[in-house]
C-alpha cells in the first residue's frame, strides 16, 4: 500500500482494520487525507462510527428483581 | 476500598467484600452478557452463572490480570458455550471478505445514534442485525469496539492472536454496517 496510491477499497478496508488506533502512523495520515477528498470513503467512515456508537448506547440496565435473584444464588442476602 | 484489598479479603471469606465486589461488577457483566446474548433472560442466567465461578475460583486469581479482564472471559465463554449448545442459529458467513464491502456508491446516513435510548424498533433491528453475526466475531466487535478494550486485552479474554482479532473486527464491522446500511442509505 505504501508504494502505490490508495483506492477506495483499501482506505475502507484499512478504516476497518485500524478505527481508533495508530492514527498518527503513516498509513493512517495517507488514509486521513483521501478520506478528506473522498466523499465515499468520508460516508463510510462515518457510517462504521455510527453503527460502533449505536451499539455502545443501546444498554440494559439489572433490574432490582434479577439483583435479588443473583445475590441471593450467591448466598450474600442483603 | 480499593479493589485489590476486597479481593484480599474476599479471598479470605469475608462477604461483605465479595458483596462489594458483585455490586461493583454487576451492571458492566450483565450489560455485557446482554449485548451477547441478545436477550434478558440468558443474560440473567449468563451473571448468575459468571459471579458463582467468581466466587468458587476467586482463591486462585492471583491479581496479575484485571478482576475485570478475568470477568470478560467467563462470560464470553458462557456465551459461546450457551451458542454451540443451543446450536439452531444460521450466522452470517464472513469468508468472503472481498465481498463486504461495496466501495461504490456509499451513502451519507444522516443519523443520530442517540436515538437508540427510546426507539424499541430501533433496538429490535439492532438486535436482529448482530444476531446475525456468529458469536466468536460478535464477542470480539463487542469486547474492542463496544466495551473499549484494547486489540491486546480483546486476544487475550478470546484467546485468539492479535491479528486473528484484527480479522474479525474488520469483518464483523463491515458486516454489521452493510445490514444497519438497509435502513438507514437515503
Amino acid at each position: 500500500m505504501n508504494d502505490k496510491k490508495l483506492n477506495c477499497k483499501d482506505v475502507m478496508a484499512h478504516i476497518c482494520d485500524n478505527l481508533g488506533e495508530e492514527l498518527n502512523s503513516p498509513k493512517c495520515v495517507e488514509i486521513k487525507n483521501h478520506i478528506e477528498n473522498c466523499d465515499n470513503c468520508k460516508n463510510y467512515f462515518n457510517s462504521v462510527e455510527t453503527t460502533i456508537q449505536f451499539y455502545k448506547k443501546y444498554n440494559v440496565s439489572v433490574s432490582e428483581d434479577a439483583h435479588n435473584r443473583l445475590v441471593e444464588a450467591l448466598g450474600l442476602k442483603e | 476500598m480499593e479493589e485489590e484489598k476486597l479481593i484480599e479479603l474476599a479471598q479470605k471469606g469475608d462477604k461483605n467484600a465479595l458483596a462489594d465486589l458483585v455490586k461493583q461488577y454487576e451492571q458492566t457483566v450483565y450489560n455485557f452478557s446482554f449485548k451477547i446474548c441478545r436477550n434478558k433472560d440468558r443474560a440473567e442466567n449468563t451473571m448468575q452463572e459468571t459471579f458463582l465461578s467468581m466466587v468458587k475460583n476467586l482463591h486462585q486469581f492471583s491479581g496479575e490480570s484485571k478482576l475485570s479482564t478475568w470477568l470478560y472471559r467467563v462470560v464470553a465463554n458462557h456465551c459461546l458455550m450457551l451458542a454451540r449448545s443451543q446450536n439452531k442459529y444460521e450466522f452470517a458467513s464472513l469468508d468472503d471478505e472481498d465481498a463486504l464491502i461495496d466501495e461504490k456508491n456509499i451513502a451519507d446516513w444522516k443519523v443520530t445514534p442517540e436515538k437508540v435510548i427510546e426507539n424499541k424498533e430501533l433496538k429490535s433491528f439492532l438486535d436482529e442485525a448482530i444476531e446475525k453475526l456468529a458469536p466468536e466475531y460478535r464477542i470480539v466487535f463487542l469486547l474492542r469496539d463496544v466495551e473499549g478494550l484494547s486489540t491486546e486485552e480483546t486476544a487475550k479474554i478470546t484467546e485468539i492472536s492479535v491479528p486473528a482479532v484484527k480479522s474479525r473486527l474488520h469483518r464483523a464491522r463491515a458486516f454489521l454496517r452493510n445490514e444497519l446500511d438497509m435502513r438507514f442509505k437515503q
